[in-house]
């Protein structure tokens, strides 16, 4: 945030002790009042049941303080769940990240349509992520659907989307890079429009052909934006639970939905919470690199 | 330069394909006789017919009232508080030195990150006893969590966009602090509160997993949709689904202007 300018103090209540408390007060004090509703709120359910879930991720119904509830998880799938949320992570940003470009570099162009190719952009983030899911179960499913119809129109053999042996990893990527694409458009397209014109211009005269512009034009300068879309989209790919749920469910099942699974059908809250902890804790890393990194300042 | 032409044309015409398609499926799924569609093994993909058939008697067979009352009253809800807490908390925010704002620009961000199942894992818990499962303010204010940081955000840069001269000119005037703030800010705010506010109302529209989770017993739509889709129910998940995308597309229209990516960027900038 800039430094704002302040109101005009009259000369004579500068150096007034008294004066510069209450001139403190104004410009901290109150803020922070304002501020202090939104606070407590988000103090209160963000941060105080993520202790709980911590806390009760080291208890059983007979002990306190022990990792039984961590040793019983990896028999329970949790190191296949962390590889295979890891797998659909990165795999999904890299789709995004293509498609995003692409799509956000045509719209910095002008053509005929392009104000309904805009609205077509951004449709999949008004579209709920369950109806979403539910149309590409109608696409890739086990058997037959509209993409093996496709297949077998042309002459190819049909497919198992689901097969757990990766492809259904790879089906929640295409449905969630689907429904997420918009937001890492929005944001290229966002830096996109900050690059000068004339650099591309100086690249041309300098016999740089469209794949060196790319390169050693538009990435460098997009770098700060593309991390955004990096940042914002790999902590959210963490936690995506509606998608993975009710395409694939459990066959297999990303940390998300492990967690879900526990919570359903143990009997006890335990377990779930410390599944939920190491979601949690990865999370946090993330967050914490980011963080460290510079983040949120300006 | 014709060349390009064809391909620019080209990629835009199978880019749209590809956004399309999806919802292209859910409308012939629900505008096409059964057999066309979930009845065949190799569905077609051009449509074979029309009928309102699958629509009526899905919704004359199942609950769509219910879900989708509380579906709005929980949206409504978020976002009016999305207002409530945010309005203050943006004029706090844009109104802090620089060191503070940072703290809690990043405290927000974190919030807006941390992920909605292992809070709600915990407070479902506590919501039973003390209530608030399955009632629509319990949902809302969990939801709530993901949609503030956003809304903040949103209203940080509207407050910001107005000229510090124009608040002073309202002190100078006689007008308290939160008169200036309520009666002289916030209609010079309004395009950014109304954004907030239909962002916010689409995010809680959309959520599904504090709702799974903290209200099954009573429904929103998503989870609805969720329900019978596990129960086999495909056509009532189609016209829940249709339900709840109308009116979704309207908002998104609507917020179309403001849809920016540095705004959705979660207080991240570049």
């Amino acid at each position: 945030m800039e430094s704002s300018p302040r109101p005009p103090v009259p000369l004579g209540e500068r150096s007034d002790p008294g004066r510069r408390a209450h001139r403190r007060f104004r410009d901290v004090g109150v803020p922070l009042l304002f501020l202090l509703p939104a606070l407590v709120y988000v103090l209160y359910f963000a941060f105080y049941p993520s202790a709980e879930v911590i806390y009760l991720s080291f208890q059983t119904p007979f002990q306190h303080g022990v990792l039984t509830n961590y040793v019983e998880l990896q028999d329970l799938g949790l190191v296949t769940a962390i590889e295979d949320t890891v797998i659909v992570t990165v795999g999904a940003l890299a789709i995004q990240l293509v498609l995003g470009m692409a799509i956000a570099t045509i719209l910095t162009k002008e053509f005929r349509g392009k104000g309904i190719f805009a609205s077509l952009a951004i449709l999949p983030i008004g579209i709920a992520t369950v109806v979403g899911a539910f149309a590409f179960t109608l696409i890739f499913p086990s058997v037959g659907g509209y993409a093996n119809s496709a297949l077998v129109g042309v002459g190819l053999p049909s497919v198992d989307w689901l097969h757990p042996n990766g492809r259904a990893l790879l089906t929640i990527m295409l449905a969630d890079s689907w429904k997420n694409t918009p937001l890492v458009t929005l944001i290229l397209l966002a830096g996109l429009t900050t690059i000068p014109r004339n650099l591309y211009e100086a690249a041309a005269i300098d016999g740089a052909g469209a794949v060196r512009r790319l390169f050693y034009v538009t990435l460098p300068n997009l770098r700060r934006f593309i991390a955004i879309a990096l940042i914002i989209r790999g902590i959210s790919e963490f936690n995506i639970f509606a998608l993975p749920l009710i395409l694939v469910g459990n066959n297999p099942p990303l940390l998300t939905v492990l967690v879900y699974n526990l919570y359903s059908t143990t009997p006890t809250i335990y377990q779930s919470a410390a599944a939920a902890s190491v979601l949690l804790g990865f999370v946090g890393v993330f967050i914490a690199i980011v963080i460290a990194a510079g983040g949120t300042r300006r | 330069m014709k060349l390009r032409r064809v391909g620019l044309y080209a990629s835009v015409g199978l880019l749209s394909v590809i956004l399309l398609y999806p919802l292209y499926i859910l409308f012939l799924v629900a505008f096409e006789p059964p057999r066309y569609t979930l009845d065949s093994l190799f569905p077609r993909q051009l449509p074979g017919g029309f009928t309102l058939t699958n629509l009526l008697t899905a919704l004359g067979s199942f609950d769509l009232i219910d879900p989708l009352v509380k579906s709005l009253e929980v949206a409504l809800l978020v976002a009016a508080l999305a207002l409530a807490l945010g309005i203050p908390a943006a004029y706090g925010l844009s109104r802090l030195p620089p060191v503070l704002s940072y703290g809690i620009t990043t405290t927000l961000f974190v919030v807006n990150m941390m992920p909605a199942i292992t809070i709600a894992v915990p407070i479902s818990a506590e919501f039973i006893s003390l209530g608030l499962y399955d009632s629509v303010p319990g949902l809302a204010l969990l939801q709530e969590l993901v949609v503030l940081p956003l809304a903040t955000f949103i209203l940080v840069g509207a407050f910001q966009a107005i000229p510090r001269e124009i608040e002073w000119q309202a002190r100078v005037d006689g007008a308290g602090l939160l008169r200036t703030v309520y009666r002289t800010l916030v209609p010079l705010a309004r395009s950014g509160i109304v954004a907030a506010f239909l962002l916010s109302w689409m995010f809680s529209w959309d959520e599904f997993t504090f709702a799974v989770i903290l209200s099954p017993l009573k429904p929103t739509l998503p989870v609805v949709i969720y329900q019978n889709l596990t129960r086999g129910n495909l056509l009532a998940t189609t016209a829940f689904a249709i339900v709840m995308t109308v009116p979704v597309i309207v908002v998104t229209v609507l917020l179309q202007r403001h849809l920016k990516g540095e705004e959705l960027a979660g207080g991240l900038r570049g």
